[in-house]
């Protein structure tokens, strides 16, 4: 509820559109879960777009003009997003969806329609797996799983590793698939495999197994209410083996519920403040904070990063042909971002930099950052 | 006699209509006429077990997931199954059939039927609030299943890039054989005893009435229409997951049924017509607009406020829902005309 009245502000704050404008104007549709199970996310992404929209509100010397349609968190509400953004909103581009599963709804009706469509935080490999015209702007679980696994290896040095799958949720299959193998092919060894379900409050049985095994590293690549919940339980239980896990550990509640637990939890993530080089991401991560007073976060740095790719590949594009631009996106080379330097690579995953953070004072601590 | 002309007008105008659609309206339109028709076989086939025979079913979304697995299963091609299945290989015969999609549509039905038999006897062993509750318990254990059972169903990952096979006449086809089989048999003696039952068992048993194979052959029939619609819905979306299968969809059948009058089976096609529609319609509130010069910015979740409200208004005012138990008839509709007419000669 607090998250819609700021958006209400916000969007009160910035000048609307006049309507019947007399210049044609530049239609970006977003389509985002602004309610539903994935609200929290939806909505710091659409924060995240509306300040890089203010810091470049015109492409072409023509007005952008943002149509947003939320999904509701629900695969058959994303389609018919997708659908109405197309067909009544006319947008030569489309932002969205954060989930992959509701984004592998919409992406292949934007497909269809021949209209370029970027996902800020949809990782899995299916969403532009042979598609032309979908894109997105955050590594796949693929990459994440792999650098992982690469840290855990030569920064860490562990050999034995224990790993907790939330079962239910396909990031956190993939990201632990991705990492086993890549654990086991550097010469780890996987001594213990355990799986939740998201919800799950109690965890001491699977801890107890780990107990036995005696693992130098447990890799539990899970959202942060449970990654929280298995770091405290283990303090409870008096392990003291680091924990790492991916980028659903970065957000603020991470460090309410675990408290002194999460101290020293590595993860992997796409994004720290401190590790912003850019200009235009300096200039982002000021706008944003000033405007929405908090710190930035990931969702709202990959949002913001969304509408700097699309905006970029229509100058360069020069049209809003949705061939020119999907052209223009897959050329994307060495274009400096808010969460680096991104090169579009094969099956239109970008090329940047993995992030790795810890938790340190009760705060996100940069830590380093790993080339793929 | 003549009602039957009517009938096969309507249908016939129906299919002119669809034809009109396939021709001239926009991906977006079609999209929501083939959500409309999914909703609509979903809630005449609720309808069924729930407001012709009264059972308190919670399980659909059970149905509705088995007919989506299975008609995804079945049309997608060995390929394809290897490329999604890459952390756990589907079992074996599966992932070496392929069939089209009718027969995939079909199969769907099939086993969501046969679902039905199997949960049938320990399901009508209870009646009322217990029988609500097993059968909540059974959408439970599906969803469930499908999210652990990876080596069926690829778990939470779910099946992707299906290819979208659902097309108007496809949807609709189904939508109106589904709609011309619940009223047959609703208005069969079959129907009539399924109505007895409804009212009071204890007394229909009395008038010699086997309740439990009726109300079994609703449920089944029910079951069977399920895995038909929900075959239909994994082939509109293309991709399906066990999230997808939540109580919320039970919930919303409910809501449609509910609306459209619990017993009422043209209220339910008109309720799921209009329950589709509206979630578009007032998206309109969640946009920025600009009236008399005052800019209104578009508050996301506006649109789930104002349905709740309208729904509440519905219960309030209609208290059984917009048609009662009545139905549309043909009959109903000529008495309103001829009311009109009156009226107007009078005046």
């Amino acid at each position: 509820m607090v998250g819609n009245f700021l958006l209400f502000l916000t969007a009160i704050l910035i000048p609307a559109t006049p309507a019947g404008a007399a210049e044609k104007g530049v239609k970006i549709g977003l389509y985002l879960p602004m309610t539903g199970a994935a609200a929290a996310m939806g909505q710091m992404v659409y924060e995240g777009v509306l300040v890089a929209y203010k810091l470049e509100p015109r492409i072409l010397g023509q007005k952008v003009e943002l149509a947003l349609a939320d999904t509701r968190s629900d695969k058959i509400d994303a389609a018919n997003a997708v659908s109405r953004l197309i067909e009544k909103d006319k947008v030569a581009a489309i932002i969205g969806e954060v989930i992959s599963s509701d984004t592998l709804a919409g992406a292949p009706i934007a497909e269809r329609a021949k209209i370029p469509n970027i996902s800020p935080t949809a990782t899995n490999p299916l969403v532009t797996q042979g598609r032309k015209y979908a894109f997105r702007a955050c590594f796949v679980d693929d990459l994440q799983g792999r650098v992982a696994a690469r840290f855990a290896r030569d920064t860490l040095k562990a050999r034995r590793a224990a790993v907790l799958i939330d079962q239910a949720q396909d990031y956190c299959v993939g990201l632990a698939s991705f990492f086993m193998e890549e654990f086991k092919r550097r010469g780890g060894e996987i001594v213990s495999v355990n799986y939740i379900q998201s919800g799950d409050q109690d965890f001491t049985a699977q801890i107890s197994v780990f107990k036995g095994k005696n693992p130098e590293l447990i890799y539990a690549p899970n959202y942060y209410a449970e990654s929280a919940l298995l770091a405290r339980q283990l303090q409870d239980l008096g392990m003291k083996t680091p924990i790492l896990t991916g980028d659903g550990a970065q957000v603020p509640e991470l460090l309410s519920i675990g408290g002194p637990a999460v101290e020293g939890m590595y993860f992997t993530a796409h994004f720290h403040r401190e590790g912003v080089a850019t200009e235009i991401g300096k200039k982002f991560v000021k706008a944003y904070e000033s405007a929405y007073n908090k710190e930035l976060d990931a969702f709202a740095a990959l949002g913001g990063e969304c509408y700097f790719l699309v905006a970029e590949a229509i100058k360069q594009a020069g049209s809003l042909d949705g061939g020119k631009i999907a052209q223009a996106l897959e050329g994307i080379r060495d274009f400096p971002g808010i969460t680096g330097i991104i090169t579009m690579g094969k099956d239109h995953n970008p090329i940047k930099l993995v992030m790795v953070l810890k938790v340190e004072k009760g705060k996100f601590a940069y830590q380093t950052t790993i080339k793929p | 006699m003549k009602k039957a002309w009517l009938n096969l007008a309507a249908l016939a105008a129906l299919a002119l209509i669809l034809g009109a659609a396939g021709q001239w309206a926009n991906e977006y339109q079609v999209r929501l006429l083939n959500n409309m028709a999914i909703y609509i076989t979903l809630a005449v086939g609720y309808n069924l077990i729930n407001g012709v025979c009264g059972q308190l079913h919670l399980g659909p979304n059970a149905f509705i997931t088995l007919g989506a697995y299975t008609a995804a299963l079945l049309t997608l091609t060995p390929p394809e199954k290897a490329q999604l299945f890459f952390l756990t290989p589907l079992q074996w015969p599966l992932s070496e059939i392929s069939l089209p999609f009718p027969l995939a549509l079909l199969a769907g039905g099939v086993v969501a039927a046969c679902f039905g038999v199997i949960t049938g006897f320990p399901v009508f062993r209870v009646r009322g609030d217990y029988l609500a509750i097993i059968t909540l318990g059974f959408g439970e254990v599906v969803r469930v299943l499908a999210n652990n059972l990876q080596g069926l169903t690829n778990g939470p990952m779910g099946l992707k890039g299906l290819y979208p096979y659902t097309n108007l006449w496809w949807s609709w086809g189904v939508a109106a054989a589904a709609v011309v089989l619940v009223i047959s048999l609703v208005n069969s003696s079959y129907g009539r005893a399924m109505r007895a039952i409804r009212e009071d068992e204890t007394a229909a048993r009395a008038m010699g009435i086997d309740s439990f194979r009726l109300l079994m052959l609703a449920y089944v029939l029910s079951a069977f229409i399920f895995g038909v619609g929900g075959g239909l819905l994994a082939h509109l979306i293309t991709t399906i997951s066990p999230s997808l299968f939540t109580f919320f969809l039970t919930f919303n059948l409910l809501i449609i049924i509910v609306v459209g009058g619990l017993g009422s089976t043209t209220g339910a096609v008109m309720a799921a017509a209009v329950f589709t529609m509206a979630g578009e319609w007032l998206r309109v509130v969640e946009e920025p607009a600009v009236i008399g010069g005052i800019n209104i910015p578009g508050v996301p979740g506006l649109r789930m406020v104002i349905f709740s409200l309208a729904l509440l208004l519905a219960i309030l005012f209609f208290r059984r829902g917009l048609l009662g138990r009545r139905e549309f008839s043909w009959d109903a509709c000529g008495r309103f005309l001829a009311r009109l007419r009156n009226l107007k000669l009078e005046t």
